[in-house]
């Protein structure tokens, strides 16, 4: 047996062990990467449009060719109802505009260079990034400490819940609860 | 009155934790030695420099009373073209290694020191490192991480500039 | 014994006590004696210390079968700086072979968070030859263990003759 590796559930809450990526979560802000202080954080990305919102998806758009109808309305109907709320697929009233998203590529930590300091896992704004009490990934490359996205994928599995907050701590203040009401 | 027997020159400025005293480069030992004889500041704590700019370096020292609990920060501006100062070790002998560091990050000279050799940086190094004109070359050799826009592939040659931390001019070309 | 359960230092009040280069065991598919030499040069040197007291315990709790000798470890451990840098060289060309050189903590694997100091070597590997890089600010006790298992599983070494 190895000289004391810990048996699950013994390291301590928020132990910053290495960090873990969940990549559905990330928008490819690049906020992680701009704060780091060691530069350790590589991400690339490009935009792709979002399928099924293309503008005039469908030909019911306000350009579609007028449907047969009784009275004159000018030749713009046959669109969906406005009174029954926007077409999902195709956007309010048909006025589908191409939306654009972030598509993430590449999201690579440097563990040779990490500080374990957090301040990625704190600055993302959609908890993509979270810490796991994993210690046990020495290398005998450096180069191999540069972890990618499916390795940061594989330790989000041993994150742990989050702990209890503490007994009498005040009220976190980020639910829908907290709200002011208006 | 702490003031009482200073040169009207020194402005002495309370402090949150004592006094502040801003000291023309004339008066820095008379005022050290006022420190520690009339004072009773007998710790010598630590005393460094401040990169001011155009206004030069200004060279700060804190001293504190063991037995009367109380802080003495002194100050002093010199011209940055000529930084020179007498050295305090006549007064606090626990100056000459801060000396050293201050004359070694800053360049300003300790007229008197014992020994103003380098104390923390290695032989044949090249320049003031906690000067503000001092550029930390690594930052200049590694492209940000962060220079890209989300959704950009690579950054357009006409918004390339310097990361942070690195002066026009710098960084990979 | 718990995780944090590490025992008290006691040790660096009186000259010469502390851990020397100390002799554990480690079982990585076979027994084998290391010599662990620290160069304990920042805050790694405190986890690299817990280690070696906790290891040293073990290796009393059971033999190890010793194989072809005890090999020897130099763990750098802590921030190289460039006024320190031939002293470190100094002591790994000391370190007798077979000899092995493991790097623990962002500081020795690469600069870590001073890589952009203007004193600091960005990594011991700029000077000697690491078989191992243990990452962490600072790893745990446990993962230099865990690091020496790595070490005594990888083929060959850097650091010998």
């Amino acid at each position: 047996m190895t000289g004391g590796t810990p048996p699950a559930g013994a390291l301590p809450a928020r132990s910053r062990g290495v960090i873990a990526l969940l990549e559905e979560n990330c928008t490819a802000c690049m906020l992680c990467a701009r704060e780091c202080p060691d530069w350790c954080i590589y991400i690339e990305s490009h935009k792709e449009p979002v399928p099924g919102n293309e503008y005039g998806t469908g030909g019911d758009g306000p350009m579609a060719e007028p449907a047969a109808s009784q009275g004159g309305d000018g030749g713009f109907g046959a669109g969906p109802d406005p009174a029954s709320g926007p077409d999902p697929v195709r956007g309010p009233a048909g006025r589908g505009r191409q939306r654009v998203r972030n598509v993430l590529d590449r999201f690579a930590i440097d563990f040779s260079l990490c500080m374990y300091c957090g301040i990625c896992v704190e600055a993302c704004p959609y908890d993509a990034l979270f810490w796991s009490p994993e210690f046990s990934y020495a290398e005998t490359d450096i180069a191999a400490l540069t972890h990618e996205q499916a390795r940061l994928r594989e330790w989000m599995w041993t994150v742990p819940p989050p702990p209890a907050h503490d007994a009498g701590a005040p009220r976190p203040g980020e639910g829908l609860a907290d709200r002011p009401r208006r | 009155m702490v003031s009482d027997g200073l040169p009207p020159a020194v402005r002495c400025e309370p402090d949150h934790h004592g006094v502040m005293l801003r000291v023309p480069p004339e008066h820095w030992l008379t005022v050290l030695t006022f420190a520690r004889e009339r004072l009773d500041c007998d710790f010598f704590d630590w005393l460094t420099a401040v990169d001011e700019g155009g206004e030069g370096f200004s060279v700060v020292v804190h001293v504190y009373s063991l037995a009367g609990r109380h802080h003495v920060l002194a100050g002093t501006l010199l011209a940055r073209s000529a930084p020179r100062l007498p050295t305090a070790t006549g007064i606090y002998r626990g100056a000459a290694w801060h000396e050293r560091e201050t004359h070694e990050m800053f360049g300003v000279i300790f007229d008197g020191h014992p020994h103003l050799a380098p104390l923390l940086l290695p032989g044949g190094f090249e320049g003031h490192p906690l000067r503000k004109d001092f550029v930390l070359a690594a930052r200049a050799a590694k492209e940000w991480p962060g220079a890209k826009e989300p959704g950009e592939r690579s950054v357009p040659r006409a918004r390339r500039r310097a990361p942070p931390g690195v002066p026009d001019g710098w960084g990979p070309s | 014994m718990a995780a944090v359960d590490l025992p008290l230092t006691g040790a660096g009040s009186r000259p010469g006590a502390g851990p020397g280069p100390g002799v554990i065991t480690v079982d990585a598919g076979g027994a084998y004696s290391l010599r662990v030499f620290d160069a304990g040069l920042a805050c790694c040197g405190v986890e690299v210390a817990a280690a070696l007291r906790r290891a040293g315990a073990l290796a009393a709790a059971g033999e190890g079968k010793e194989q072809s000798g005890p090999v020897n470890v130099f763990v750098v451990a802590g921030t190289v700086t460039d006024k320190l840098a031939p002293f470190v060289l100094k002591a790994f060309q000391d370190t007798p072979p077979p000899r092995r050189v493991l790097s623990f903590g962002a500081c020795s694997n690469s600069g870590g968070p001073y890589w952009d100091s203007y004193c600091v070597t960005k990594g011991v590997d700029q000077l000697i030859p690491v078989d191992v890089y243990v990452p962490g600010c600072p790893p745990r006790p446990e993962a230099l263990l865990e690091g020496l298992a790595v070490l005594l599983r990888s083929r060959g070494s850097a650091g010998d003759g």
